[in-house]
C-alpha cells in the first residue's frame, strides 16, 4: 500500500496541471455541495424554528376523515374536517411523556362580507382560546396597530397579510377599534388619495363547512399585528377567539354542548328519523308523546345565542375545533412519535390522526427537502460535468503512461496494483483539494452566519426560514458531502482505472 | 537442465487483410545458466520470440514451457506472477519508473513480491545496486541518470530477485559503444556469478563475443544455432 500511495502521490506531484485541473474541479464541488447544504440546512431549520415555535408545534392532530393531510395551506381553501371529542383527547395527550404543549384550534376559510356592496372576499381563520394560544406560542407577532387583546375578548387579530388582501379585492382598510388611518402602513399605490379609502374597524365573516351550513359573525379588530418571522406565510391567518370562530363557522360552541337541557328538549334529540319527520306531518304533534306547546316553544329557542354570555363556567374544550398542535420536548425521532400517538389513538378509537407539522404545511413544510433537491441535482449535474473532465483527463493521462504501465506489467505488476494506483490517485486529489472545498465552504457558512444578514422582505425570509440568514451545517450535511465526493472519485476513476489496467507490457513495446 | 522448452512456435499477426508472419514454427531448448543471444535482421521475429518467452505476447501455435510451466494456456495473472517471480527483463529504453529513484527502482519487484521484511527488501535492493556500480545513484532519478545508468539500473532489477531467465531485447542499441561494452561485460559478469539464463536479442555482430549460445533468426524461422 505505501508502494501505491508513494507512486500516486508523485505522480500527482509530476504532472501538476493536469493534477490541478482535476483538484479544481474537485475544490468547486465540494465547495458549493457544503455551502449549498449550509444553506438549505439553515433554511430547513429557520422554517422548522418558526413554524413549529411560532405556528404549527411539531405535530398536528387531524380529524381521521380529513381527506390528505396539507390543512395549513390548501389552495382551495376546502374545509378542514371538524373534531368534535377534544375532551377525551386531550385526556389521552396528558399521559403522553414526550408532550410538552398543546392547543386545539378551530382553521378554516371564511368568507368576508363586503358591506359596502361588493364581492365577499376570504380569508383563513384561526379560532383558539387566546390565553392558551398565548402560553403555547408566546410573542410570535407584534402589534403595529392597536393593542394585542385582553384574552377574554370576542375580537380578531388581523396580520397584515390577510388586510391587504381583504384590502385588494374589497377596497375596505381594516384598523383596530379606535385606531386610524396609518398612511406608512398602506400599500404605496394608495397613498396618494386616503380620503377615498373606506375604513372600517369590525368584520363581518361568514363561515362555510361540508355540511353548507354557514352563520356569520361581526367582529371587533383588536390589532394589526406582523408575525415576527415568517410573516409572508403566518399573515394570511387572521386569529379570533375560539367561541367566535365556532359561530361562524356554525359548530356547536362550549356553550351549546354544556346547556341544560329540558325532558322535551331530549326527547327531541332522541327522536328516530321517523318521528323526527311526523313532526312535519299534518298530526305531527300528536306523534310526540308527552309533549305539550309550552315546551316545544322552548325547543325553539335553543340556538346559540340563547346561552353565549349566560355568564356560566364552560370548559371551551367542550365545543368542536379543527385541529390540535402539539409542541414535543425532544424533536428527535419525530416520526416515530407520530407513529406512538397514532397507534394509541386507533386503539382508543379517537377518531384523529396525528401528523408531521411538514405535512401539515403542505409545500412550505417540504420547500426545504424540495430546495435541497434542487440544489443536489444542480450540483449532482455538475459533478457530472466534472466526472466527465476527470475521466477524460485521467484516461489521457493512463495512455500517455503506456510505457510506464506496460514496464510496470512486464516487471510483474498485477491489474490490480495499476488500478489501485489510479485510485489512489484520484484519492488523493479528492482528499486534498475536495476536503479544502468543503473546510472552505465550512468556513465560509461560519462567515455568513456571523454577519447576521437580515431581511423584512418575505420572500427573503421564505428563502432564510426566518428573518435572519443563518446558514448551518450538520454532521449530515458533512456526511452527504463527503460521499458525494466519493462517489464522484469512485465514478470518475472507473474508466481510467480499466484503460490502465488493460495496458499490456506488448502495448508499451509497440508505442516504444 | 532446460529452461526453456520451445516446440512447433508460430506466431501471425493480423495486418490489415493479410497476416504477418513473424514466426514459422520454431523449436528451441535454452540451458539453465546459459547466455544466449539471438540474431538477426530487423523484422526476422527475434522481439517477437522473446516477447513470447517473457511471457509479454501469445504463440499462435506451438509449446512454450519456461521454468518447467507450460504458458500458453497460462491466464493474466499467472503469467504476470510467472514473470515477477521466473523472469527479469531489460529493455531497450522504457526500463525504469520514472518517479521512483534508482533504489526505489530496484526494490520495486521485490516489493510485489511480498516476501520481504522492509530491511531485506533494502539490504538485496543496496546490494545488487552496489555489484551494478551505482551505490553513489541510489536517490537519484531515472531523468537524472545517464542511458548506461538507467540500463545498469535496469539489469540490478532485473537480477534482484533471483530470476532463471533475465531477457534483455538489444539493451545496447541506444547506447554509444563504450557504454554497451560496459553493459555486456556486466551482464556476463552476472551470469557467471549468479548462474543466471540471459538471452538477449541483438543485431550487432560486434556483441556476439559476449554470447555463450548463439541463435540465428530469419524470416521467422532459426536458420542457425551454435555455441561459441
Amino acid at each position: 500500500m505505501n508502494l501505491i500511495v508513494k507512486i500516486a502521490w508523485r505522480n500527482i506531484m509530476r504532472h501538476k496541471g493536469k493534477s490541478i485541473i482535476i483538484g479544481v474541479i474537485l475544490f468547486l464541488g465540494a465547495f458549493l455541495m457544503t455551502v449549498g447544504n449550509g444553506v438549505i440546512s439553515g433554511m430547513d431549520h429557520g422554517l422548522h424554528k418558526n413554524l413549529v415555535n411560532s405556528f404549527t408545534g411539531d405535530i398536528v392532530l387531524v380529524a381521521d376523515k380529513q381527506e390528505g393531510d396539507n390543512v395549513f395551506l390548501e389552495f382551495m381553501g376546502k374545509a378542514v374536517e371538524p373534531i368534535n371529542n377534544y375532551i377525551d383527547i386531550r385526556e389521552m395527550l396528558k399521559g403522553q411523556s414526550f408532550i410538552d404543549k398543546y392547543i386545539p384550534v378551530g382553521k378554516n376559510m371564511v368568507m368576508v362580507l363586503n358591506e359596502e356592496g361588493g364581492m365577499p372576499g376570504y380569508t383563513y381563520v384561526l379560532g383558539a382560546d387566546l390565553k392558551k394560544y398565548n402560553e403555547v406560542f408566546p410573542n410570535t407577532m407584534e402589534a403595529l396597530e392597536g393593542e394585542l387583546p385582553d384574552v377574554d375578548s370576542k375580537t380578531v387579530i388581523v396580520p397584515t397579510g390577510a388586510r391587504k388582501e381583504m384590502f385588494d379585492y374589497s377596497g375596505i382598510w381594516f384598523i383596530p377599534k379606535g385606531g386610524k388611518l396609518i398612511t406608512k402602513n398602506l400599500p404605496k399605490d394608495n397613498t396618494a388619495d386616503t380620503n377615498s379609502i373606506v375604513l372600517k374597524d369590525s368584520i363581518v365573516f361568514m363561515g362555510y363547512n361540508n355540511d353548507n351550513t354557514t352563520s356569520d359573525i361581526r367582529l371587533g379588530i383588536s390589532t394589526i399585528v406582523k408575525y415576527k418571522a415568517l410573516n409572508t406565510i403566518l399573515g394570511h391567518f387572521s386569529l379570533m377567539d375560539i367561541e367566535s370562530y365556532r359561530m361562524a363557522l356554525g359548530y356547536f360552541s362550549a356553550n351549546d354542548k354544556t346547556a341544560t337541557l329540558s325532558s322535551s328538549e331530549k326527547k327531541l334529540f332522541e327522536m328516530d328519523e321517523t318521528n323526527l319527520d311526523a313532526l312535519f306531518s299534518e298530526n305531527g304533534s300528536d306523534d310526540i308523546s308527552g309533549s305539550d306547546e309550552k315546551e316545544l316553544s322552548l325547543v325553539s329557542q335553543v340556538d346559540t345565542t340563547t346561552v353565549i354570555g349566560s355568564g356560566k363556567e364552560v370548559d371551551l374544550d367542550a365545543g368542536v375545533y379543527n385541529l390540535v398542535l402539539i409542541k414535543i420536548k425532544d424533536q428527535k425521532e419525530l416520526n416515530a412519535k407520530v407513529a406512538e400517538l397514532n397507534k394509541l389513538f386507533k386503539e382508543k378509537n379517537l377518531g384523529v390522526r396525528a401528523i408531521t407539522w411538514k405535512k401539515a404545511m403542505g409545500m412550505v413544510g417540504s420547500m426545504a427537502v424540495l430546495i435541497k433537491g434542487a440544489l443536489f441535482t444542480f450540483v449532482m449535474f455538475l459533478f457530472f460535468v466534472a466526472i466527465i473532465i476527470i475521466v477524460n483527463t485521467l484516461s489521457m493521462a493512463a495512455i500517455e503512461r503506456t510505457t510506464e504501465i506496460g514496464m510496470m506489467r512486464a516487471v510483474g505488476a498485477r491489474k490490480g496494483f495499476i488500478r489501485m494506483m489510479f485510485v489512489g490517485e484520484t484519492a488523493m486529489l479528492s482528499f486534498v483539494f475536495g476536503g479544502a472545498g468543503i473546510i472552505a465552504g465550512a468556513i465560509i457558512i461560519e462567515i455568513i452566519s456571523l454577519l447576521n444578514f437580515t431581511s423584512d422582505n418575505d420572500m427573503v425570509q421564505l428563502l432564510y426560514g426566518g428573518d435572519t440568514f443563518s446558514p448551518l451545517l450538520t454532521t449530515p450535511d458533512f456526511i452527504a458531502a463527503i460521499v458525494q465526493l466519493t462517489l464522484v472519485t469512485f465514478l470518475a476513476v472507473v474508466y481510467p482505472m480499466k484503460v490502465a489496467s488493460n495496458i499490456t507490457p506488448l502495448d508499451a513495446i509497440s508505442r516504444d | 537442465m532446460k529452461i526453456i522448452e520451445i516446440c512447433g512456435l508460430t506466431k501471425d499477426y493480423p495486418l490489415g487483410t493479410t497476416t504477418v508472419h513473424a514466426l514459422r514454427g520454431i523449436n528451441l531448448c535454452i540451458e539453465k545458466g546459459h547466455l544466449m543471444s539471438i540474431i538477426g535482421p530487423s523484422g526476422s521475429g527475434k522481439t517477437t520470440l522473446l516477447n513470447i518467452i517473457g511471457c509479454i505476447d501469445h504463440a499462435t501455435q506451438g509449446s512454450v514451457k519456461v521454468a518447467g510451466q507450460e504458458i500458453t494456456k497460462m491466464g493474466d495473472r499467472a503469467v504476470t506472477d510467472l514473470r515477477l517471480h521466473h523472469i527479469g527483463f531489460i529493455f531497450q529504453t522504457f526500463n525504469l519508473i520514472p518517479v521512483l529513484s534508482t533504489l526505489e527502482n530496484v526494490e520495486f519487484p521485490l516489493l510485489l513480491m511480498k516476501k520481504f521484511t522492509k530491511g531485506e527488501v533494502r539490504k538485496k535492493a543496496e546490494q545488487f545496486i552496489d555489484e551494478v556500480g551505482l551505490r553513489e545513484h541510489m536517490k537519484h532519478k531515472p531523468a537524472e541518470l545517464s542511458g548506461g545508468q538507467r540500463q545498469r539500473v535496469a539489469i540490478a532489477r532485473a537480477l534482484v530477485t533471483n530470476p532463471d531467465i533475465v531477457l534483455a531485447d538489444e539493451p545496447t542499441a541506444n547506447l554509444d559503444s563504450v557504454t554497451g561494452a560496459q553493459i555486456l561485460d556486466l551482464m556476463k559478469e552476472m551470469n557467471e556469478k549468479e548462474k543466471t539464463t540471459f538471452i538477449f536479442s541483438t543485431h550487432d555482430p560486434n556483441v556476439l563475443k559476449y554470447a555463450k549460445d548463439i541463435v540465428k533468426i530469419k524470416d521467422g524461422l532459426i536458420e542457425e544455432a551454435s555455441a561459441s
